[in-house]
């Protein structure tokens, strides 16, 4: 069967054509405005809470359901690792779920890209609900709005190894709680080790920086501050450490896997963690479980840094009544405190921290961690700044690995790290 | 005349559309791409903001980016490093195996198997060898030499990666020659043999120009995935490209750059223009060095 050229020519027109929206993204979304009748099909995707949690979110949306007929939920669940990934192909396709579990850094450029509901208009009534703090920590700087419901809240404990705070003379009770307790302790130890036992497994971070009173960004939101005098001071200082190896030397590529397994084997003598790694001690590593100290974060400013998860609603959804009222009803107070008694997170809603469970303790170890973390959570920073990206964490990295391997001076370090923050930061 | 006209204007249907499907998956998968990545490197798109055109702003601004350089270096390296022990090794190796003794087929097997495992599980498997409390470093440390540091070491750090690459890499390439070397006349072997040549003057002779175009075939293939490494140096230098990022790749500089929410696509695409035409001009040397010696 023969075929003209311009036949050929608007077949090949007619494929180009679609391929050619690809990646455009759809702006015909719905309403922004959240009054209306709760209904219709719904997306809700959260991160990594599907293995520990499923039946919870099972019969919260079977209840959510329940409360609004006409109303469905479909849950969706992404792994840990590449969430971000996954949260940029869904907003650059175009299929970004209507309801989407976040951190502050993540709904930045999704608000930034007009992605996310400005909950202070669409859902301001709710806003006394949570704690002022844990409402604000989803503000960006240079724009009006707030763009997302808190949800829970977490310090993250830091575990330590008794036995190795023991053998270094350190008195496993007491373990470092400032950065000038931790740097003098990790010294010891690496000098009674031999340089065998490192203290640290990771380099210094931004929350670092905040917790050791740097001050991070200007008030405007628009420029960098982390190479003052007193960041220079703690990137020195971790110079010292690393010389001395109480830093471990693979320091600088770790990542949080790896630090973890040294922190296993009982080459490194503390490390960061949530409550699911004391199930990983118990399992794989059994004497360290028998010799695990837990304690707070470390900081000199007094302020632990807090960790806060939120609930975003997508600016596109055709259902904004119901992805609104499902975001909140996700991170109301009740739910929230039903979340946290099957897992060692805190609410972000007002008074849920003076509820007896976080207040008083039953001589447990577990009740234990738990109103302290409560107690140090309420006069938690969220150090983290929101328009800190991955690239800018990459930068900051890099050049405070230079510092540390003595190619160039701390000042040099952190001066090129804020320029490089900078530029990203005005690039948008 | 019209009609004669007519027919030589006319396509035949049928072959189009036996070749659709193939058109099809090339032209979403391959061509709009490759297109799409042209035309954003000349733009400053990110991953959720439409871009402008901005010429050749990215290409200018990479000349001055440093991490660029070094990426671009280590990738050269790592083609320095690797081609040529892929080239001569799997070699060797088919020497040892193309001959029909009994048990041969085991041993193939076995070199075989790296190139079928998935490089995230032998990634892990020789970070673990390599770690300072891993098996290689308990086992130098044993015999006296102490514990190096192949994972925090830059140079250290390229050099096991490459290691791994060539391992992984020998018994794909071995099987090339192994068909190569089935071609190979017997008889001249044994002329060889006759005139008085010895093993080592056969295999240079005999064998080496006889699979002298699997050679360029293979330096060819292996310097393009060479150059275009990621998985080895981001499992065992971790994504930030190992201590302060000098053991980034130029793929790894593009997946770095062009993902996550606040991905500088454009110049990500930049970047990955560059890849493309080095790996163009790689494969035209490899080529133009073959007919050179031809000729």
């Amino acid at each position: 069967m023969p075929i003209s050229r311009r036949s050929l020519a608007a077949a090949a027109l007619a494929l180009v054509l679609p391929l050619s929206a690809c990646g455009s993204g759809g702006d015909d979304g719905g309403p922004t405005d959240a009054s209306g009748k709760v209904e219709g099909d719904i997306t809700f995707q959260t991160w990594n809470l599907r293995a520990n949690f499923k039946p919870y979110f099972e019969d919260l949306i079977a209840d959510f359901e329940h409360t609004y007929p006409g109303t469905h939920v479909k849950w969706i669940d992404q792994p840990a690792e590449g969430y971000p990934d996954k949260l940029s192909a869904d907003a650059a396709g175009g299929t970004l779920p209507d309801v989407v579990n976040v951190s502050p850094d993540l709904v930045a450029p999704l608000a930034r890209a007009g992605l996310a509901l400005d909950l202070d208009k669409a859902a301001g009534t709710y806003r006394s609900e949570y704690l002022p703090g844990a409402w604000a920590s989803h503000r960006i700087p240079g724009m009006k709005g707030t763009y997302a419901f808190p949800w829970y809240l977490n310090t993250g404990p830091l575990f330590y190894n008794k036995a190795l705070f023991e053998k270094a003379g350190l008195d496993p009770e007491q373990p470092p709680k400032t950065y000038d307790d931790l740097f003098s302790d990790a010294l010891r130890m690496a000098e009674k080790s031999d340089g065998k036992v490192a203290t640290l497994a990771n380099v210094p971070t931004i929350e670092d920086f905040g917790r050791y009173g740097v001050p991070l960004m200007n008030r405007q939101g628009t420029a960098f501050t982390f190479n003052s005098a007193k960041g220079v001071e703690l990137l020195t200082r971790y110079k010292e450490l690393y010389d001395a190896k109480a830093l471990d030397p693979q320091a600088l590529t770790a990542t949080p896997e790896s630090a973890g397994k040294k922190f296993l084997t009982g080459a490194v003598a503390m490390n960061p963690g949530s409550a699911l790694d004391l199930g990983n001690f118990k399992k794989n590593a059994p004497s360290l479980y028998r010799n695990i100290g837990i304690t707070d974060q470390i900081t000199s400013t007094g302020h632990v840094n807090m960790y806060v998860m939120g609930v975003m609603v997508n600016s596109r959804t055709r259902h904004t009544p119901a992805a609104v009222a499902f975001a909140h009803f996700v991170t109301d107070a009740r739910h929230q405190m039903s979340f946290a008694k099957k897992v060692a997170i805190f609410p972000s809603t007002a008074g849920s921290l003076d509820d007896p469970y976080f207040t008083k303790e039953d001589g447990t170890d577990e009740t234990r961690v738990r109103v302290a973390a409560a107690k140090s959570l309420k006069n938690a920073v969220n150090y983290t700044p929101v328009l800190f990206s991955d690239q800018m964490k990459t930068a900051l990295r890099n050049e405070v690995a230079k510092a540390l391997q003595g190619r160039q001076s701390p000042e040099e370090a952190l001066d090129n790290a804020v320029n490089a923050a900078d530029r990203l930061l005005r690039q948008g | 005349m019209a009609a004669p006209l007519r027919i030589r204007r006319q396509l035949p249907l049928s072959p189009w559309l036996f070749a659709a499907p193939g058109l099809l998956i090339t032209g979403a998968f391959v061509l709009y791409p490759f297109v799409s990545t042209l035309v954003n490197s000349f733009t400053d798109r990110r991953t959720l903001v439409p871009g402008r055109f901005v010429g050749l702003a990215n290409f200018r601004e990479l000349l001055h980016d440093d991490m660029f350089w070094t990426g671009l270096r280590n990738s050269f390296l790592y083609v320095l490093g690797v081609v040529p022990a892929l080239v001569v090794l799997p070699l060797l190796l088919a020497l040892l195996v193309h001959k029909n003794i009994p048990g041969i087929t085991f041993f193939r097997s076995a070199f075989y198997t790296p190139v079928v495992a998935s490089i995230v599980v032998v990634g892990l498997i020789w970070v673990w060898l390599l770690d300072e409390r891993g098996l290689i470093n308990a086992l130098l440390e044993a015999i006296g030499i102490g514990r190096i540091g192949f994972l925090s070491d830059q140079w250290l750090l390229l050099l096991s990666a490459m290691a791994v690459t060539v391992w992984k890499g020998l018994g794909y390439y071995m099987i090339i020659y192994l068909a190569a070397l089935a071609n190979v006349p017997r008889e001249l072997h044994e002329a060889a043999a006759v005139d008085g040549a010895g093993p080592v003057r056969r295999f240079l002779s005999v064998t080496v120009p006889a699979v002298r175009s699997t050679m360029v075939l293979v330096a060819a293939l292996s310097s393009v995935a060479a150059f275009k490494v990621f998985s080895e140096v981001y499992l065992m230098a971790g994504p930030s490209g190992g201590p302060a990022g000098e053991d980034t790749t130029l793929v790894m500089l593009v997946q770095r750059t062009g993902t996550g929410l606040t991905g500088r696509v454009g110049y990500a695409s930049a970047l990955s223009v560059v890849v493309f035409v080095v790996t163009v001009a790689l494969m035209l040397l490899v080529l133009r060095a073959d007919r050179k010696e031809e000729s």
